[in-house]
């Protein structure tokens, strides 16, 4: 039998344990390609070449994913290698050399390699047309998703994984040579001495989260840092952060473990110091695992949070500038009457207020005009105005430095102002944002033109764009919600792609690191499991450790995660002059809740596992 | 006086119609409170399997199983687990500690599981492990002592929560003979002072030498049974030896 045939047979009779390290492998690879030939569309790059920004987006993003699909499988090789060494130490005893089994692992690593390619490579094909289907009508985007195969996309593809696979096949065939016959048997049995807890690491891992944040808040325009690191200060952020975030794992948890185990009185009742000791046992391994689910949350929260920040905004804005649909000055306009939701004629005249140092140009409306204008928007405080008295808008007021009128003088007669709204009453692009409500006698007493101006609101006016044009074409001073929503989409349409696109890789891919880590546990835990069971433990009591075992690696990167995407997301929106609070809040909280959802269907199948295992055994 | 343990034709079977394989067949015996009881048989007479089902892990296709008043063969699942908890203790040849554990902690899990105050642990720990002479290791990993000291600190852990019944499955299987002696005389000694009940399975005839009783079971079915009575420990070393040759065929398995 050749060493060729050798391989192949292995791969084929080890399904099971292999299939796990090659769904990942093909998933590393299916995710890589797709975004690959995202990027390599014409469609996208199409649109590229309208910013050059969206291509260094687009870049940066492929870096971030190579380096994470290459974490992501030199992981599962090494738990895959871990469970393997036995085999290795048996093809060692039985007399094969050294240098054969280094080949033959060699060998199997990249046939698997091999596979998963072509696999990861044809899925990718299909995702990849369907996600930019869907993230073209995202962006408000009428294009037919009809890209070809692209080359490019491929020989890139393969050319990043060629190296990912030549590395982790390079460090098998390492192995053979590293180890010792003996060590190779008890590769899986060898207990990891009980770390101890050091101030040190802790103070150490506090102070690299402080510089991180402090970092990170900086005003970008101002600061110091950002001048000295350029634009190599978000890399430096990140650095800070995974140390900080591993340091903080390593001491910490260690500290909080061993003080929890070495408390009699919570750890020996029940199974609280199996819990505890699982975990412990595993700090080393756990703290890597637990810094990256932390980073990958983190930016999963931070791209997500950003993209759903900067869309609910794009929504907001709109509606904050632009509260009816369409407004225009003149005359009506035919429009199918079956998507109005409402119609508002009214005329207006302008005056000019001196204020302490400049004169201010207002729009002047009468109450009647204002009563059926506030009452269409749903305003709550409409007043009624006495006699000598009026209303001020102002819809860009900010106390910080607007100033807050307190009366006008309109044919030298002074008009103290009742009440001060600071919220929009028509579209600003069409009248301003400043107007005056006067009295219907005042409103006549004014000499000035009278402008007569439509204002329409429609039904789903986010998709309106014909109706639009076809009035901006025929009107004068128009204003369209519409075509202001669909500029400001497009406008952010790169960043919108790739914050989705990756908070989506990230998620799929943080719930499935902690799955297949959980599920490695689970079998080596198997046995363990078995003895309690022969001792008596009962099946509530071995759940119940379970679910604890789980809950703290699904629980604590989470936290940490949140705060860092918490941090990031208070950076980026003060970039952006945003409030971000309400979209974070909920897309933390749906992120929150998928994860959830892995945390359920991880230990339903940690115990499906160990049942089997006792079961069994 | 009621029997401890009641055994009433027990069979097990594995797989289904026509293979079919009878592991134990028409087993009945009793053993009394402070026996020391040792079951010899060739591999694949079927020891492990009577053990197991003795011992609540595995269940019997028919027949019952007393111990005390409650018929373990017929109990659900959960009330097997508490069962096993409360009444039973277990000794294997592979030790099955859990190795994330000390071995104080190891020691005492049974009681921490059936929520005993931590005083009351510590003590029962304390005395136990006198009694085994694994004092000084008790803050010692299972990965950093000898096989002989893991199977004392497994003893120590079926011994800990005074269960009616000790079960051990070649519990000298792994260790050398000095260690061996060691844990046999100390289950004889806990035997005699303590009247400790224990059920132990081996194919070792010096191992079983240590018992009061000794069933011999050969393809699934008890053959014989003798007992050591007034005779010295080398007397009926020797009984069992001969014993064994008359079985035939497997000796060579036996020593």
């Amino acid at each position: 039998m050749t060493l060729f045939e050798l391989a192949l047979k292995n791969i084929r009779r080890n399904m099971k344990s292999y299939s796990l390290y090659i769904g990942s492998t093909v998933f590393s690879i299916l995710i890589y390609f797709t975004f690959a030939t995202l990027k390599y569309s014409e469609d996208i790059s199409g649109m590229a070449e309208t910013s050059k920004q969206i291509k260094g987006i687009m870049g940066a993003s492929a870096f971030v994913l190579m380096i994470f699909v290459a974490i992501f499988i030199l992981y599962s090789n090494s738990f895959f290698m871990k469970k393997r060494k036995k085999e290795v130490a048996l093809y060692s005893l039985l007399g094969v050399r050294k240098k054969s089994i280094g080949f033959l692992l060699f060998f199997e690593n990249m046939v698997i390699g091999l596979v998963s390619l072509g696999i990861g490579v044809v899925l990718g094909f299909l995702l990849s047309r369907m996600l930019l289907t869907i993230l073209l009508k995202l962006m408000g985007l009428d294009i037919v998703a009809g890209f070809a195969f692209s080359m490019n996309a491929l020989i890139n593809t393969c050319i990043v994984f060629f190296i990912i696979f030549l590395f982790t096949s390079l460090m098998g065939h390492r192995i053979i040579y590293r180890f010792k016959l003996i060590d190779l048997f008890h590769a899986e049995k060898k207990g990891e001495n009980v770390p101890k807890a050091r101030v040190i690491t802790a103070v150490l891992g506090v102070a690299s989260l402080a510089i991180a944040y402090y970092l990170a808040l900086q005003d970008l325009t101002e600061s110091q840092v950002w001048r000295v690191f350029g634009l190599a200060t978000p890399i430096v952020i990140i650095a800070f952060t995974v140390l900080g975030s591993y340091l903080l794992f390593h001491s910490v948890l260690v500290y909080v473990l061993s003080a929890l185990k070495g408390n009699a009185r919570w750890a020996w009742k029940g199974l609280h110091m199996m819990t505890a000791s699982q975990l412990l046992y595993r700090i080393r391994g756990n703290a890597k695992t637990l810094t990256l689910i932390t980073i990958l949350s983190a930016t999963t929260i931070t791209s997500g949070g950003a993209v759903f920040g900067v869309y609910y905004n794009a929504e907001k804005n709109v509606r904050e500038y632009t509260p009816y649909t369409f407004m225009w000055e003149g005359e009506k306009q035919a429009i199918d009457t079956s998507i109005i939701e409402s119609e508002i004629t009214f005329y207006s005249k302008m005056i000019r207020v001196a204020l302490d140092k400049y004169e201010m140009e207002y729009v002047v409306i009468d109450e009647a005009t204002f009563g059926k204008l506030a009452k269409d928007l749903g305003w709550s405080d409409i007043q009624k105005l006495r006699q000598n008295e009026v209303f001020a808008i102002d819809a860009f007021f900010d106390e910080r430095w607007s100033e807050k009128l307190d009366s006008v003088t309109i044919n030298k007669v002074e008009f103290p102002v009742a009440k001060f709204y600071d919220k929009v009453l028509f579209n600003v692009e069409t009248l301003g944002g400043n107007a005056i409500v006067v009295p219907e006698q005042l409103y006549d007493e004014i000499k000035s033109d009278e402008t007569l101006i439509q204002a329409v609101k429609v039904t789903n006016y986010k998709n309106q764009s014909a109706v639009s044009d076809r009035l901006a074409a025929s009107t004068e001073n128009f204003s369209s919600a519409t075509a202001d929503y669909k500029n400001t989409i497009e406008s952010l349409g790169a960043l919108l792609f790739v914050g989705s696109f990756l908070g989506l890789v990230f998620l799929v891919a943080t719930g499935s690191i902690i799955f297949f880590k959980m599920m490695t546990e689970a079998e080596e835990d198997k046995a363990k499991y078995a003895i309690l069971h022969k001792i008596g433990v009962s099946k509530k009591d071995m759940n119940r450790t379970i679910r604890g075992q789980v809950g703290v690696i699904f629980t604590v990167p989470l936290v940490l995660g949140l705060i860092h995407g918490g941090v990031a997301l208070v950076a980026v929106s003060n970039m952006f002059m945003m409030d971000f609070l309400v979209p974070v809040v909920i897309w933390m909280l749906a992120y929150t809740m998928i994860y959830a959802m892995y945390y359920f269907a991880t230990v339903r199948s940690f115990i499906k596992t160990i049942r089997r295992g006792y079961l069994e055994g | 006086m009621e029997s401890l343990l009641l055994v009433k034709d027990v069979e097990k079977k594995y797989g289904k119609d026509a293979n079919t394989f009878k592991a134990l067949e028409h087993i009945s015996f009793e053993i009394d409170h402070g026996e020391f009881v040792g079951i010899m048989g060739p591999s694949g007479a079927g020891k492990s399997t009577l053990l197991n089902v003795l011992a609540t892990i595995d269940t019997p296709t028919t027949g019952d199983i007393y111990i005390g008043k409650d018929n373990i063969a017929k109990m659900k699942e959960e009330k097997l687990a508490d069962f096993r908890r409360d009444h039973l203790g277990f000794i294997f040849q592979d030790y099955n500690l859990l190795d994330s554990l000390t071995v104080r902690e190891n020691i005492l899990l049974p009681l921490a599981i059936a929520k005993i105050k931590p005083e009351e642990i510590a003590k029962r720990v304390d005395e136990i492990a006198g009694t085994f002479g694994i004092s000084d290791l008790l803050n010692k990993y299972p990965y950093q002592i000898s096989g002989g000291q893991k199977q004392r600190t497994a003893a120590s852990r079926a011994l800990i929560s005074n269960p009616k019944i000790i079960f051990a499955d070649e519990p000298t299987g792994a260790l050398d003979s000095k260690s061996a002696t060691d844990l046999l005389e100390s289950m004889s000694s806990l035997n005699e002072k303590h009247e400790t009940t224990i059920m132990m399975v081996t194919h070792d005839a010096y191992a079983a030498s240590f018992c009061r009783r000794i069933l011999f079971i050969k393809d699934g079915r008890l053959s014989k049974e003798i007992f050591r009575g007034s005779k010295t420990r080398k007397e009926f070393f020797q009984m069992i030896l001969d014993e064994l040759a008359q079985m035939g065929g497997d000796v060579n398995d036996v020593i």
